[in-house]
């Protein structure tokens, strides 16, 4: 399985598992499905470009931050969006983003093959 | 008969020793080594031009034996023969590589790291068990007999002793306490130099040493032939697994071992788990202060 | 230096042993034959005995001569020779181990020695006694002695074999040489000496060396039990 392709599938397990997580609070539990969706989602793009990241760039530090940027990144255009009641939860999403997003990384650099050099 | 002084009897001694290569192409410069079958010389290879060793057989050896068995042993680890012929007075000699380096024993003292010292065990192996392919085994291993070069390559040297692994009894032969209990009674085959190998790896060993290196260096040194590893392959990979952190076969890991090698092996996975966990808590628990 | 008929190997009495035959096996026997082999062990080993006695046992000169003829005579008339064997241990050790044996036999008991024995050993002891004097204490006087026996003993038979077959210059140069007790003349000087060719010194000098070594191995072949023993010995007295 190629490296991408373990990003992908790692950054929706976990994205969706992060978002599951949101069901401990009672505030936003009616909004469950879409939690899921765009936490699966972001997971999802930050495997991927991880993915291709470890593709090129074979290095445990370079996964860890590429996962840890861009999960905070892609946390932070989520937590834009504002619950019904207008309410912003940028810390409850961009920190366990932040640090799935370096999990995600992490996990591209070890699992999944990389393309043979020419 | 009138007295012999000393100043005589040592210069006797000396020139009766030092052998005669003045119709050979070899000029002996002087004695590196001295074993049970010979002497090794470092001479000038006056054709070549160049550095070799060379071994006087002790007198009483017609055939040059030892030459013949390692001119069928063509391997990084084993010292190629380049030459081999016999003097006026009788005595046979080979020519074969000049090894610059240090015996095993003088390497250990300067090398206190485990590892590399690991990896130089796994190295002798490789040079053993081609041998052992090749239906000889040494039969005489230990530190003294083993070079370390310049740039870490490693010799097996001296196969003075060694024989055919399908060879008849023999008389006994090894260097106590490198040599495996069947040896004293003459019969040995590929699991003596395994004896003789998990003696090596003791020595390699610090103090205390680690429990499976232990487990792998008693059971090749074990009493019993067939308690020992069946093959010097078998013992390499057990030490390869060692040196990758994986479960040996020799020895059976703790509960507290199996955790601790889980941690060493997937400490960052674990760290970051472990912080998602309590991010996640923390979040959890402040929410209530933080709206 | 004096030729010995008596102790040198293929002197006028005593054929030379072409064959590697070991004289331990005739000497642990009985009669003419054993007594011939003791004689030629006793040859090799006679000297390295007493000198052992006087420096590690602290006897007097006349003890140890005592002791050293008793300790021969037992060797033949106790057959002590018989229970050598060669998988415990070399001749040499043995014969040594008999040694203390029988002097520490002979403070307990306090026996009259007796001498003979049936064998006709040539001793020397004044000459053994003057060696002492000028020889530093060493470890093993035993061992020392034994290589200085065993080359003195080559030497003779070297000579006698030089004599017999007409190679008396190269004996010469040899002897100038090689047991020059000083400063060693240079080969020109050498050569210029005895009407030779400069080369022909160094072929002479080689080919000496090389006879003395094979006769020194022939006298060890015959004090050893067999191959591993003879060659176990060679690195002892040749090794460093």
């Amino acid at each position: 399985m190629n490296k991408p392709m373990v990003g992908m599938i790692a950054g929706a397990v976990l994205g969706a598992i992060d978002g599951g997580t949101a069901w401990f609070v009672p505030a936003v539990r009616s909004e469950m499905e879409g939690i899921l969706m765009w936490s699966s989602v972001k997971g999802m793009l930050v495997g991927i470009i991880c993915g291709l990241i470890a593709r090129k760039v074979h290095s445990t530090a370079a996964g860890l931050a590429a996962g840890a940027g861009f999960g905070l990144l892609f946390a932070y255009l989520v937590a834009m969006m504002p619950e019904p009641d207008g309410t912003h939860y940028y810390l409850q999403i961009m920190v366990p983003g932040f640090v799935l997003g370096a999990l995600i990384g992490f996990l591209t650099q070890k699992m999944g093959t990389a393309p043979e050099k020419a | 008969m009138s007295f012999l002084p000393d100043r005589a009897l040592d210069h006797l001694r000396d020139v009766t020793e030092t052998p005669d290569f003045s119709d050979t192409r070899y000029q002996v410069e002087e004695e590196i080594g001295r074993g049970g079958m010979g002497v090794v010389y470092r001479a000038w290879d006056a054709q070549l031009e160049r550095r070799v060793a060379v071994k006087v057989m002790n007198a009483g050896y017609a055939i040059n034996r030892e030459a013949k068995l390692l001119a069928q042993l063509e391997h990084p680890g084993i010292a190629p023969v380049y030459d081999a012929g016999s003097l006026p007075d009788g005595r046979c000699y080979y020519a074969m590589r000049l090894i610059q380096g240090r015996r095993l024993d003088e390497f250990l003292r300067a090398e206190p790291a485990l590892p590399p010292r690991l990896r130089l065990f796994e190295k002798i192996c490789e040079a053993v068990a081609f041998a052992h392919n090749r239906g000889v085994i040494h039969c005489d291993l230990k530190p003294q007999n083993i070079m370390v070069g310049e740039f870490g390559e490693v010799f097996v040297v001296d196969w003075g002793v060694a024989r055919a692994v399908d060879g008849a009894t023999a008389p006994a032969a090894g260097t106590p306490p490198y040599m495996a209990p069947e040896q004293s009674a003459g019969s040995a085959d590929a699991r003596s130099d395994v004896f003789a190998l998990g003696r090596i790896l003791r020595d390699l060993m610090p103090d205390p040493p680690p429990r499976p290196l232990a487990a792998i260096a008693g059971k090749a040194s074990a009493q019993e032939p067939a308690a020992r590893f069946g093959d010097v392959q078998q013992l390499a990979a057990d030490v390869g697994r060692y040196l990758d952190g994986q479960p040996v076969a020799a020895y059976r890991d703790t509960v507290p071992e199996r955790l601790a090698r889980f941690w060493r092996q997937n400490q960052v996975l674990l760290l970051l788990l472990g912080t998602y966990l309590a991010v996640k808590l923390f979040l959890y628990f402040l929410a209530p202060a933080l709206k | 230096m004096p030729y010995d008929s008596d102790t040198a190997m293929g002197g006028p009495h005593r054929p030379f042993p072409t064959t590697r035959h070991s004289l331990i096996v005739s000497a642990a026997g009985t009669g003419t034959l054993a007594a011939e082999a003791l004689e030629a062990i006793a040859a090799v080993y006679w000297k390295a005995a007493y000198k052992h006695v006087r420096i590690q046992w602290r006897r007097s000169n006349e003890e140890a001569k005592d002791l050293v003829q008793g300790f021969f005579a037992a060797l033949i008339e106790q057959q002590i020779l018989a229970g050598f064997d060669p998988s415990k241990a070399r001749f040499r050790t043995y014969l040594k181990g008999c040694l203390d044996h029988f002097v520490m036999k002979q403070d307990e008991h306090a026996n009259r020695l007796k001498r003979g024995g049936g064998a006709t050993i040539l001793y020397d002891f004044e000459a053994a006694e003057r060696e002492i004097a000028g020889t530093p204490s060493v470890e093993d006087v035993f061992l020392r002695e034994w290589q200085r026996q065993m080359f003195a003993l080559g030497l003779e038979d070297l000579r006698a074999y030089c004599e017999s077959t007409g190679k008396t210059v190269q004996y010469a140069i040899f002897a100038h040489y090689d047991l020059a007790e000083d400063e060693r003349p240079g080969y020109a000087a050498l050569a210029a000496r005895h009407g030779i060719p400069v080369t022909s010194v160094t072929n002479y000098l080689a080919w000496a060396r090389r006879e003395l070594r094979r006769l020194v191995l022939l006298r060890l072949s015959s004090v050893t039990s067999g191959d591993p023993e003879c060659q176990a010995e060679q690195r002892v007295l040749f090794g460093k």
